[in-house]
């Protein structure tokens, strides 16, 4: 009788299971299709870098203060502030191939200028292509009007004339060769 | 019957070699990086000895050479399928040293992403638990279809699926988006319920899968409790120590939940636990949402004055912001001198952090107390006298994720 038992209840419990699994042979499938529908993203995720530039006039939102280069983990980034006008950025490098995208250099940054972007389509043939410099990374007037429509951030103010004083120091000691380039080269050998 | 006397007739008329197997480290049921050193007799296990320390990447050390808002945003790797707990007890333990008072809206955020946090790392560990049983086919994906909503919604908070880097000192990176609570609590009551239903009614009573779980792999209290086991492996052996209940931390005295035990011991007990488990956070998170001060983000900016104002007002003012004051900007953060220990309540047990400033921006010494390093201990005393189709059984039922173990 125990084993009677032992088997209807079996056969019930494995022919529930199937029927629960069989439940789903019509509905439609839960996996996406990526390369023909683009996954939705949300104004927070954190994808590649990029630099914006001023959605109105095209001007170039870096002001070489170097908070990002202070604060990333990584160390991934370089900048180059413009010797001869204080405040402007001459270059700017990231390598994505160390960037872990916590997303620290864009909150410290008191322009806006460093985002993330929802781009993660950036596979490269070499690691050298991972690095990118300042017309790779600087969006056109376009993709930053879009960029700070979404992400919700106050539209940049207009320039003003005079700089506050830390940041004019830190500009005029640019360091002659790239971080990055340095790090990754450690990393190698 | 008579193959299992034959058996026995052989074992004692021939003399048998044990044999001596290596499983893992690319075993694809160890997890990770294990290896096991197993001494065989036939099928038996007599020996086990696990061999750890291939996904060692010195989180400790890099620690101690980033300044405390850098490493913040590597702790969500030290078990990478729980970043939030990871945080949650670097970051509590920070702001103990700190003296940083963190504002009641902040605690309930993390609360609620915690616990959504622990429901993706259970069903992690259910469908690989059954896919290590043999549920080869079918399993892993239904978990799978509801770790990816709850992963969406925490994309959508945070802004990455796995290293979310969400928890900040002070509060946390940003308030709720709006509608985002309204969404999930729909969610969880109306549809994760049937999903755990769906579960249970594939795998709790079907009759091989009792065969496989039933009475393998006991685990017995006191071994468990001087080996340092926590969390749901421990409760399945009959001792309640859950720190949200035992130490409470955060808001966690303020919120209603049950905690499951059993108290059997064996694989099945702490399956059924973890999926109990599963039902008790899906309830928590509903109630820390509904107890949200400020109620959901798109209605906090008309209640805020109601709630502030008058002569006794619900809630102070600060206790309405995600960040306490001054704190949502990361620079130049420093803290201590002091030493502080943090323990939180992670999916795998308890999760610890002792850490010593010594008034510098970057820590002098940290320390990780993870709870899956001490899950891993007792299977060798688990495993022994079990066949090797067990092992994986065994070590999948105690929810061992390597890269806890190695940090």
């Amino acid at each position: 009788m125990n084993l009677l038992t032992k088997t209807i209840d079996g056969c019930y419990n494995i022919f529930r299971g199937l029927f629960t699994v069989f439940k789903h042979i019509a509905r439609n499938p839960i996996t996406s299709a990526y390369p023909d529908v683009v996954p939705e993203l949300y104004p927070q995720t954190r994808h590649r870098l990029a630099l914006t530039v001023n959605p109105d006039t095209g001007e170039h939102l870096c002001i070489a203060c170097k908070q990002c280069e202070r604060i990333c983990p990584d160390t991934c980034i370089t900048v180059i502030g413009d010797p001869e006008k204080k405040g402007t950025i001459k270059d700017f490098y990231l390598d994505h191939g160390l960037c872990m995208f916590c997303g620290l250099c864009t909150e410290v940054c008191p322009t806006n200028c460093i985002i993330n972007t929802v781009d993660f389509e950036m596979s490269e043939y070499t690691r050298e292509d991972l690095i990118y410099d300042i017309d790779r990374l600087t969006l056109t007037q376009e993709q930053s009007r879009f960029y700070f429509d979404f992400k919700e951030m106050p539209k940049p103010r207009p320039k003003p004339e005079k700089k506050p004083a830390p940041v004019q120091t830190q500009t005029e000691a640019p360091k002659p060769q790239p971080a990055a380039s340095a790090r990754g080269g450690e990393k190698k050998s | 019957m008579s193959i299992v006397k034959d058996i026995g007739h052989t074992e004692k008329a021939f003399k048998t070699d044990e044999m001596i197997i290596n499983m893992g480290p690319q075993h694809p049921s160890t997890h990770g990086v294990l290896r096991l050193i197993l001494t065989l007799n036939g099928e038996i296990v007599k020996n086990c000895e696990p061999v750890i320390g291939y996904l060692h990447r010195g989180m400790e050390w890099l620690g101690q050479n980033r300044t405390y808002v850098q490493y913040q945003a590597l702790v969500d790797r030290v078990d990478y399928l729980a970043g939030m707990s990871d945080s949650h007890a670097y970051i509590m333990a920070v702001e103990k040293i700190a003296g940083i008072q963190v504002p009641l809206r902040a605690e309930y955020i993390r609360v609620i992403c915690t616990e959504l946090n622990r429901i993706i790392s259970h069903l992690l560990w259910l469908g690989i638990f059954m896919l290590d049983l043999g549920a080869m086919f079918g399993f892993p994906f239904y978990t799978f279809r509801d770790r990816e909503t709850i992963l969406s919604f925490l994309e959508e908070v945070s802004g990455q699926r796995m290293m979310f880097n969400y928890i900040r000192i002070g509060g946390v990176f940003k308030d709720l988006p709006k509608g985002w609570t309204k969404k999930v609590k729909k969610w969880l009551t109306t549809e994760f319920v049937n999903y755990i239903d769906e579960y249970e009614a594939i795998a709790t009573k079907n009759p091989i899968f009792l065969v496989r779980t039933q009475g393998i792999g006991y685990l017995d209290p006191k071994l468990a409790l001087n080996r340092g086991v926590t969390g749901p492996s421990l409760r399945a052996s009959g001792i309640n120590i859950d720190l949200r209940k035992y130490k409470p931390y955060s808001v966690y005295d303020k919120l209603n939940f049950n905690i499951p035990t059993s108290t059997v011991g064996d694989t099945n007990a702490r399956y059924q636990c973890r999926i109990q488990e599963l039902r008790e956070t899906a309830k928590l998170v509903v109630e820390a949402i509904d107890k949200l001060p400020g109620g959901d983000t798109e209605d906090l900016e008309k209640n805020r004055a109601e709630l502030t104002s008058g002569e006794n007002p619900t809630y102070k003012a600060e206790d309405l912001m995600f960040i306490a004051k001054g704190k949502n900007v990361p620079m130049g953060f420093k803290c201590g001198p002091g030493e502080a220990y943090a323990a939180v309540e992670s999916p795998r047990g308890q999760l610890g952090v002792h850490l010593i400033a010594d008034g510098t921006s970057v820590p002098y010494r940290i320390k990780w107390r993870s709870p899956s390093y001490n899950n891993t201990s007792i299977l060798p005393d688990l495993i022994k006298g079990h066949p090797v189709s067990d092992v994986v059984a065994i070590f999948s039922s105690l929810d061992v994720i390597l890269p806890d173990v190695d940090r």
